[in-house]
């Protein structure tokens, strides 16, 4: 076993880890950054880039075969194809469990950046409306902090991501530092006016997302081809090989280390600190320890769950920082739906150009000031756009021959689109525990998820499902389907706590600077800190946490507090 | 023969087989035996299918670009969920007899007894109106009153997809612009304007 020395350790390369590292380089500090998944370079590790769906063998659709043995849960991901799927987890070496009836899709990036190669990039700030959420109601505990205290921190992260989209001055979702937007279509446009003609209260805009549309720090703008997930060799979204990596990497300061999956976090009960972290070569199968003054974890939500539960000592018998024992409860993650899909008529004689990497967003409009949710008291909010059928459109019409070959050829009917996503109750009995039996392919434990969604989700989902019907009506389109149920737990890919901030130590794992209670050199920066889930894309907040938590650990470092 | 260049037609379509046939070897040499190969009757009337349903224009037509063997492909390996068990809302009625001893169904065996049916004989002994014919009357019957009912669907959606992700389908039938370099929101649609291939989200949401 090799033991080597730094001033902090970060746990996992992903949309947090990579930032952590960036801040806590920049600060001055030496930095070890653990990635489990294998090294992919920015550019030239993004094999399939620039191929076409027939230079794939099954033309992006890959091999379902293989899929259902090595993938069957990553292939549910919308986002995972034949040109993606190296940049999401083998599920068959990397199991977990669920109980019997209780479904959880848990998409997973295993590789340097995590699932910042593969993420959505949609980037919204959270209110008061979110952070008093779990005081106003009753449910959960509640936030520590407020948005007054993050602001600057948003701010901070903004212009170092490069978040492109329309300020709307809405108090339930800030603006923020935004590069110019990329425009709404001539259909959402219509729909935007149309729905703020009748209802002043509620706003179509465009989504607010980590595009580039100008040039920034060595990146190139967007060049509009939607096809994010593959990897970007032009750096115009925000991922760590883009951006938070080079950064880093520009310190001299980070050591980088992958295939290599910690196995633990060591605690001195004497010091009641961390000392540093154990971890496995995968490829070699070496066992390696690394010792640090601070250690970051940024594992994804549920991983960094994974670690401290499977960091018990004699000390903390239950999982490291969890005297409260509420250490892997209260996990959460939106419930989303296709609410509805309506065709727009009026613009057949329209279209565009390009394919624009985001889509619109209708801002959360039910229990602001007001508590008008029927059997709900949070929030959703809509995503979608709108589209102009392409040749797909054709496997559920009927036609042959010449006709129905010159009817695909041309683009086809305008639709538009609205996806649900409403806020998850944070519930003690969704929760994270280590299986007493699974263990996965490095002999460790695997995780259980017992997650449901609740009546409250459900409520949210029939009420958006009925105003998604009741906008798209309004502006003239004819609704052809929506959903109410919300698809099983994961399917939002915004899974998120277990090791909840709050003020109280006995009920809460973090601190309000995301510092375990328990551990004072100990943080957690990823999704795992969540005391609410709000309706928002969480990732930018997990930023601005993240850079809050560097620069206090680093304050406290430095003042000898820590 | 129309304006389309016959070389080009050729070299495309032999480049397509050529992209397609190394994959169905290797996953015939990786998966275990099957009683189920496609018998050579059956690769002919896949073919002639998709030269229907996608006929020769001033573009390939769907045989020409190889459309059949990416079917034939597709279903060996179960895309679109064509392997799995009771597969759907596709084996009811009279369909059960095609169901395979691992419960998904035999997608060829059905399309050829089916289409010998519908031309009230041996399918590709017809004259060509008549297969015309009796492939419009199973799609007619597949997709009535808005509803996409039996095998037929999953077997039209593969071909199409054999089509309009080849070269000649994506790229000539259709427009593929794989970096575009601006997004212009409202332009008028003028006449022969052709939908794009390469427009990622209308692929996946049709």
């Amino acid at each position: 076993m090799m033991t080597v020395n730094f001033d902090a350790i970060v746990v996992g390369s992903g949309i947090t880890g990579g930032f952590a590292a960036k801040e806590l380089t920049e600060k001055g500090l030496k930095v070890l950054m653990i990635e489990r998944g294998p090294k992919i370079e920015h550019g030239t590790g993004y094999k399939t880039e620039t191929l076409a769906p027939w230079d794939l063998p099954f033309r992006g659709l890959g091999d379902a075969e293989q899929y259902a043995s090595v993938y069957p849960v990553q292939s549910k991901n919308r986002h995972f194809t034949e040109f993606t799927q190296d940049h999401f987890c083998r599920d068959d070496e990397n199991p977990y469990t669920t109980p019997a009836g209780g479904e959880f899709t848990w998409f997973r990036s295993y590789n340097l950046g995590g699932r910042s190669l593969t993420w959505g990039r949609q980037c919204y700030r959270w209110s008061d409306y979110d952070f008093g959420a779990n005081k106003r109601d009753g449910n959960g505990t509640d936030w520590p902090i407020r948005y007054a205290e993050l602001a600057p921190w948003y701010d901070r992260v903004e212009d170092f991501v490069g978040v492109s989209g329309a300020a709307e001055g809405m108090p339930q979702l800030p603006d923020g530092h935004f590069q110019p937007p990329m425009p709404l279509n001539v259909v959402e446009q219509h729909v935007r006016e149309g729905i703020s003609a009748r209802w002043p209260g509620r706003r179509l805009t465009i989504g607010r997302t980590a595009n580039l549309t100008q040039e920034k720090d060595g990146r190139s703008a967007c060049q509009y081809r939607s096809i994010c997930a593959r990897g970007c060799s032009y750096g115009a979204y925000f991922s760590t090989q883009s951006a938070s990596l080079p950064a880093a990497m520009k310190t001299g300061l980070l050591t980088v280390v992958t295939d290599s999956v910690v196995e633990g976090v060591d605690y001195d009960p004497v010091t009641r600190r961390a000392t540093g972290v154990r971890f496995l070569d995968t490829a070699k199968k070496e066992r390696h320890r690394a010792t640090a003054r601070l250690v970051f974890l940024n594992a994804g939500a549920f991983n960094t769950n994974h670690i401290l539960l499977r960091s018990h000592s004699e000390a903390m018998p239950n999982g490291l920082a969890n005297s409260s024992g509420v250490l892997g409860t209260h996990i959460m993650d939106h419930a989303t739906t296709l609410s509805a899909i309506a065709i727009m008529p009026g613009f057949e004689q329209h279209t565009t150009f390009g394919n624009r990497p985001t889509g619109i967003v209708i801002p959360r409009f039910r229990n602001l000031e007001t508590l008008d949710g029927n059997g709900f008291t949070r929030g959703y909010s809509f995503q979608g756009g709108a589209l102009q059928s392409t040749w797909t459109q054709g496997k559920r019409q009927a036609g042959i021959g010449h006709g129905f070959k010159t009817h695909l050829r041309t683009p086809g009917d305008w639709k538009m689109i609205l996806v649900t996503f409403a806020e998850s109750m944070p519930r003690a009995s969704n929760r994270l525990t280590l299986d007493p039996a699974k263990i996965d392919a490095n002999g460790a434990p695997a995780l259980n998820i017992a997650f449901a969604h609740g009546k409250e989700e459900h409520a949210a989902l029939a009420d958006a499902k009925a105003e998604a019907a009741a906008m798209l009506g309004a502006v003239g389109g004819q609704v052809v389907m929506g959903m109410d149920q919300p698809g099983p737990g994961g399917s939002a890919i915004h899974e998120m706590g277990g090791a909840r901030m709050g003020l109280d130590p006995t009920t809460s794992v973090l601190d309000k600077w995301s510092r375990a209670h328990d551990v004072a050199n100990l943080f957690v920066t990823d999704g795992a800190q969540m005391s609410s889930s709000a309706s928002q894309n969480p990732s930018l907040t997990y930023l601005a946490l993240t850079a809050r938590a560097c620069d206090a650990a680093v304050s406290m470092l430095r003042s000898g507090t820590l | 023969m129309t304006s389309f260049d016959r070389r080009e037609m050729i070299g495309a379509g032999a480049l397509a087989l050529g992209v397609i046939a190394v994959p169905i070897a290797v996953l015939r040499a990786m998966r275990a035996p099957t009683d189920d190969e496609p018998s050579d009757r059956q690769k002919l009337i896949a073919q002639q299918v998709a030269q229907i349903l996608i006929p020769r224009t001033d573009t390939p037509g769907g045989a020409d670009v190889g459309a059949d063997a990416f079917l034939l492909l597709a279903l060996a390996a179960g895309l679109d969920g064509t392997r799995t068990p009771d597969g759907g809302a596709a084996i009811q009625g009279a369909t059960a007899r095609y169901r395979r001893p691992d419960g998904s169904l035999d997608h060829l065996t059905w399309l050829e007894e089916e289409l010998d049916r519908k031309a009230h004989g041996d399918f590709l002994a017809a004259p060509l109106a008549r297969q015309q014919a009796a492939l419009d009357t199973l799609d007619g019957a597949a997709f009535a009153n808005h509803q996409s009912t039996g095998p037929w669907p999953k077997i039209k959606g593969l071909l199409l997809t054999g089509y309009y992700t080849s070269q000649p389908g994506g790229a000539k039938e259709l427009t593929y612009e794989l970096v575009p370099g601006r997004f212009d929101p409202d332009l008028p649609l003028r006449p022969g304007m052709h939908a794009y291939s390469s427009d990622w989200t209308a692929v996946e949401f049709g």
